[in-house]
């Protein structure tokens, strides 16, 4: 009786398969710090627009400097700045605003801190409700000024399921009374399309920074540098990155 | 014949050091994964100190609570487990049977096929933060997570049933009988 020979295990094998998954999330970092980003051109119509913005640098120096026509809570003159982009439909930009709200009566009170927020709805992910949800908290910015943003704001993430479950033709108009803006010229606003450019804006730079998904903010120190927060990240993860950058000053 | 080769693989401080060990680190990757660029502007800064990245490193950790939904973190966690399992039992199978004839390409291939599925589930958990909605948009193809009735998080899911697959069989190939073949 002959015995089969067979081939010995490669000893190498599973080394060699780790070095691989490693090389693959390697791969993935780099294209997801390198490509096209893929959020929408929000244009009213609900078709995804894949790869329509500038191409992304990464640098989270391209944020774009916060002025006027931002909307900020806390003193706009406070040291540290944290500019977040953010999509009214994303459940883990809902979850920051309340770590963000935590940070701001912390940090706020003593005019360390002003949080300055901007739209970053993602269209392939929210059709349709993530934009007009952004349009709905600047025409409630231009009639009820910034204040009445960010009762907008808190309010929706508040009432809100996201994910693009909301029922926008009830909720917006809720909100709207609640905060007692003019539902008529709230309607006017809402419909016009004026701030669809604004939006867009608000997008590229958040792309331009290295956005890639939502909550995608940046911190700006005292003395200009910019640390990138990707993600819900905790509260002790953002007090460890505002401690840093006083420190930094 | 699970319960016994695991208490026989992991009641042996090497193999449950290699366990905890890999469990660790492919965890620690997932969660800090979004905080690289973070992480490497501290790194590369004068100005910060060792103690304060530690610092910074260690308050990430809760990002599993709030940057993951509750599946996400469970079937992450999970796959973590379930590789640094496989590593463990895979180490004590190669040293222990160095001599047993067989051919392990099905084990490494769906242990990485799982790690890799894995990661690619926690990109779509956190709206594109992390890796699948870039790489999707690299091969134009990112309308795909509308599609997907879990919005990506089936790739995690898939990671864990191609783990519990490899560690099957690694399991298996443990308690084959030492024979002949002929």
């Amino acid at each position: 009786m002959e015995e089969k020979t067979q081939k010995q295990p490669n000893p190498y094998l599973i080394p060699a398969a780790i070095v691989l998954a490693g090389l693959s999330v390697a791969a993935a970092l780099y294209f997801s710090s390198s490509a096209p980003a893929q959020t929408a051109a929000n244009t009213g119509d609900a078709k995804p627009a894949v790869a329509q913005q500038p191409q992304a640098t990464g640098s989270t120096d391209a944020v774009r400097p916060v002025d006027e026509t931002d909307h900020i809570k806390g003193d706009p003159n406070a040291p540290i700045k944290i500019v977040e982009y953010s999509d009214f439909e994303c459940p883990f930009c809902k979850r920051f605003h309340v770590t963000m709200n935590e940070v701001m009566d912390k940090y706020g009170e003593s005019g360390e801190v002003a949080w300055v927020y901007r739209q970053f709805p993602l269209e392939q992910l929210h059709p349709v409700k993530a934009q007009a949800e952004a349009v709905a908290s600047e025409c409630a910015a231009e009639l009820g000024g910034n204040d009445a943003f960010w009762q907008f704001a808190d309010r929706f993430f508040e009432l809100t399921p996201s994910n693009n479950r909301t029922e926008i033709e009830t909720v917006i108009p809720q909100i709207v009374r609640e905060i007692g803006l003019d539902e008529t010229a709230f309607n006017a606003c809402f419909t016009s399309g004026k701030y669809d450019d604004h939006i867009e804006a608000d997008i590229a730079n958040a792309v331009e920074t290295g956005g890639r998904g939502t909550p995608w903010s940046i911190l700006i120190g005292p003395d200009g540098t910019t640390y990138p927060i990707n993600g819900a990240q905790p509260l002790a993860a953002v007090e460890q990155i505002i401690s840093i950058a006083k420190d930094g000053q | 014949m699970y319960f016994k080769t695991l208490r026989q693989v992991l009641f042996q401080p090497f193999y449950l050091g290699l366990f905890l060990v890999v469990s660790f680190l492919v965890l620690s990757i997932a969660i800090l994964l979004p905080s690289f660029g973070l992480l490497q502007i501290l790194w590369q800064s004068s100005s910060v100190s060792l103690l304060e990245i530690s610092s910074v490193v260690i308050s990430l950790y809760g990002s599993l609570v709030t940057n993951f939904t509750v599946f996400s973190a469970s079937y992450m966690v999970a796959i973590s487990l379930l590789f640094g399992l496989q590593i463990a039992l895979f180490t004590y199978y190669v040293k222990q049977l160095r001599s047993q004839t067989t051919n392990l390409t099905g084990v490494g291939a769906s242990s990485v096929g799982g790690l890799v599925s894995g990661f690619f589930g926690i990109g779509c958990a956190t709206c594109g933060t992390l890796l699948l909605t870039p790489f999707l948009a690299l091969v134009g193809a990112a309308a795909l997570l509308t599609w997907l009735p879990f919005g990506g998080e089936e790739f995690g899911l898939l990671g864990v049933a191609l783990l519990l697959y490899a560690n099957h069989i690694i399991v298996k190939k443990i308690n084959a009988p030492l024979v002949c073949q002929t």
